[in-house]
């Protein structure tokens, strides 16, 4: 081909080098308008005096994050967003885990089971939030209606008699809406193993947990991990479980990070600070996930 | 290779996540800009040319009727003035505070805003003295005290579009049953949830109380108010740790804690205490004069009456009043263009089509015209126009009010936790007073 015809090869490989990045180019550009900018705009915000009109009104150097970290509310509120994280994705990992084990098994009805996992997660979080809220109200709760139609209890018990239990209340409803995906990213795991693994395993007289932890675990490793990392990156940002059923409400008890800046930037006028916030947010966030991926990549070539 | 693009891939994700949660507070690059959308900016109004001059207004959304209302008023001005093109975008209160400082931020600020707030607008020197788009003529129709709520530095920035007050609500058949009169005073109020309790056993809440973000601050109001307490005194500095304060605090949480209220305040929102009363499950609660259409609205059957706010001891009787206004931004208008402005403004403030927009979302008026148009409708509002006539209002004008807001109910939710309530208030008051 080459020496066939000389004067085309230039045109032919500049034609394409060039012709990936046309392909990519679209989402090159998307991604540079709604994903960068704004980004870079919220670093701008975080180092600009703003006012509570949105007028950016010049350099604010450190000021902004210096004002949120002198904030007594702010170390609450980053110690509730770590345990809001902790605990929803590591036991939404376990118990999609389970799941997925269960699902993966052979039985009768299995298809519809596997739908059913779905729902949780098919539906609006806004609309999950407010089923969870509506559930454990005091007065018109279907927990306590149900309880009481069933003769457990007599009279009306209060689920959520401080900050703490509404907050734990939160935690359950962010697992529960969290399990179908952590399920089903391992379910694809589970399914891509190859059987004939368990079989040598059975004949060498392998016990059910033994296959499980040498087997298995090693095996869904990967797919558990990025489950894992996106879960970090999505729980950690969530934001309408915890604006729908408390607003961060009492003093800020149940704020995370996210529900907290929204109520700077938009119940207090304080733009600079929400950014600051975000930026914050932003850093621990890259930091987790990055350390995370590179262990647990390393551990896996290992 | 592959964990390098593993963890670029990460990254992205990351970085992509975070500029979806951050993008609500970044109005600049892509915060929708407006519900109608593309209409041109203020700034390019075509006066020069001869052709004709728009008039941009941004108007709150107060309930289902609005829009349409708007989309009558403007084609009706729009057929009445030739040379005038108004266009009205109505944006829901949820986004109005965004699609606002977006607009502000991009240089194309609304000539005119119908919201509650003006203070921020007007401390960023956006906006315009009433004095200079308000026609005399539609000046004289205000009630004075309304025009005072939006006085800073001695000028009037914004002009009042209507009102709503507070006051007590009471169910008649749960106090008739009881056997109680209705509470006037604190320690009858006191009593009379004592005896109501005591009564159902517990199955009705007494006491209707809001301590939550949406609107904490106005049960905080209620109860300083009628203590003979405020947020500023008369020279306006903030007296948030006075004494009478203090007790008014402490006298709402006690009755809380006394278990006299609904389970959750600070959870519990008028909305949701609005629901059990309708339904009987409140028996009293201090709300705005548009509870009857919510009731309605809400399919109650709920046989209440209204009475007015208890106060601790001798104190006179004090309603919360809320007020929104319409306000003018200074997009730098020819003659012509503020004489447009004008127009639409008189239009609107019109003693019929003003009637009209009273009557239409349950709300009060804010000039005597329409009040007395009200008044004839309706013979019971009467006495809601005497009562907002005589209501206290935020002190919205001032500069740090938005702290003040969420400062109280941080307050109020601290000393249901069992917080002091002097060492709170001391810590709020230093905090803004400085």
């Amino acid at each position: 081909m080459k020496k066939n015809s000389p004067k085309k090869a230039p045109k032919n490989s500049l034609a394409r080098t060039i012709e990936p990045y046309i392909w990519i180019a679209p989402s090159v550009i998307l991604m540079a308008i709604f994903i960068v900018i704004p980004i870079g705009y919220v670093f701008y915000m975080s180092v600009s005096e703003i006012s509570k009109a949105g007028l950016v009104k010049g350099f604010a150097g450190l000021e902004n994050f210096s004002k949120v970290l002198g904030s007594s509310k702010f170390s609450l509120v980053l110690k509730n967003t770590v345990v809001w994280t902790i605990m929803v994705v590591v036991l939404s990992t376990v118990l999609g885990f389970i799941l997925a084990l269960l699902l993966n098994n052979k039985f009768k009805g299995r298809k519809i089971a596997r739908a059913i996992v779905v729902f949780p997660w098919a539906t609006t979080l806004v609309i999950q939030a407010s089923a969870w809220k509506f559930i454990i109200d005091t007065d018109y709760g279907a927990l306590n209606t149900l309880l009481k139609s069933l003769g457990i209890i007599g009279a009306n018990v209060n689920w959520t008699p401080t900050p703490e239990a509404f907050f734990a209340w939160e935690i359950a409803c962010g697992i529960f809406v969290t399990i179908p995906f952590v399920c089903f990213t391992a379910l694809s795991g589970l399914q891509s193993i190859d059987s004939s693994y368990y079989e040598a395993a059975t004949v060498d007289g392998a016990t059910y947990f033994q296959q499980l932890f040498n087997i298995t675990l090693p095996l869904v490793k990967p797919s558990l991990t990025v489950a894992t990392v996106l879960n970090i990156i999505y729980v950690f940002n969530s934001f309408p479980i915890v604006w729908t059923i408390t607003k961060g409400d009492p003093a800020s008890r149940t704020d995370t990070l996210v529900t907290y800046l929204y109520k700077l930037a938009f119940y207090n006028g304080k733009q600079g600070e929400a950014a600051a916030v975000s930026v914050i947010g932003f850093l621990i966030l890259l930091v987790c996930a990055s350390v995370y991926m590179v262990s647990t990549l390393k551990k896996g070539d290992e | 290779m592959k964990k390098l693009i593993a963890l670029l891939l990460a990254l992205v994700m990351v970085l992509g996540l975070v500029a979806c949660g951050s993008g609500n507070e970044t109005p600049a690059t892509d915060a929708p800009v407006s519900d109608a959308g593309n209409e041109t900016p203020a700034t390019d109004a075509p006066a020069a040319s001869g052709e004709k001059v728009e008039v941009t207004m941004i108007a709150a959304q107060y309930g289902t009727q609005t829009a349409d209302w708007w989309a009558n008023f403007v084609s009706e001005f729009n057929a009445a003035n030739e040379n005038i093109n108004l266009v009205v975008d109505v944006v829901s209160w949820n986004d109005i505070y965004t699609v606002v400082n977006t607009r502000i931020a991009n240089g194309e600020a609304p000539d005119l805003l119908n919201i509650d707030v003006f203070a921020d607008y007007q401390a960023d020197g956006l906006l315009l003295p009433a004095s200079e788009w308000v026609s005399e003529e539609t000046y004289a129709k205000f009630y004075p005290a309304f025009l005072e709520q939006s006085v800073v530095d001695d000028v009037v920035w914004a002009v009042p579009d209507l009102a709503s007050a507070r006051a007590l609500y009471y169910n008649v058949d749960i106090l008739n049953e009881v056997g109680v009169e209705v509470p006037t005073t604190w320690d009858e109020l006191t009593d009379v949830c004592q005896k109501i309790y005591d009564y159902y056993g517990g199955e009705v809440y007494p006491w209707g109380v809001d301590m939550t973000t949406d609107e904490g601050q106005a049960c905080f109001a209620y109860y300083i108010w009628n203590n003979g307490g405020d947020f500023t005194d008369a020279e306006g500095n903030w007296t948030l740790n006075s004494a009478e304060n203090v007790e008014a605090i402490e006298y709402i949480i006690g009755l809380v804690n006394a278990g006299l209220t609904n389970s959750d305040p600070a959870n519990e929102t008028r909305y949701d205490n609005q629901d059990m009363f309708g339904a009987g499950k409140v028996a009293m609660m201090i709300g705005p004069n548009s509870i009857p259409t919510y009731c309605s609205v809400g399919g109650y059957d709920v046989n209440y009456a209204v009475a007015s706010i208890p106060v601790n001891g001798d104190n006179a009787s004090v309603s919360a009043g809320v007020m929104d206004r319409i306000m003018c931004f200074d997009n730098g208008y020819t003659d012509e263009e503020l004489a447009a402005v004008t127009a639409v403004v008189d239009a609107f403030y019109d003693d019929e089509p003003y009637s009209e927009w009273v009557l239409m979302e349950d709300f009060l008026p804010a000039t005597s015209a329409g009040g007395e148009a009200m008044a004839a409708a309706n013979p019971e509002s009467a006495a809601w126009i005497e009562i907002v006539g005589s209501a206290k209002f935020y002190p919205t004008a001032k500069a740090e009010w938005a702290d003040v807001k969420q400062g109280v109910i941080d307050v109020l939710q601290q000393a249901l936790l069992g917080e002091d309530v002097q060492t709170l208030l001391d810590d709020l008051q230093a905090e803004i007073a400085g």
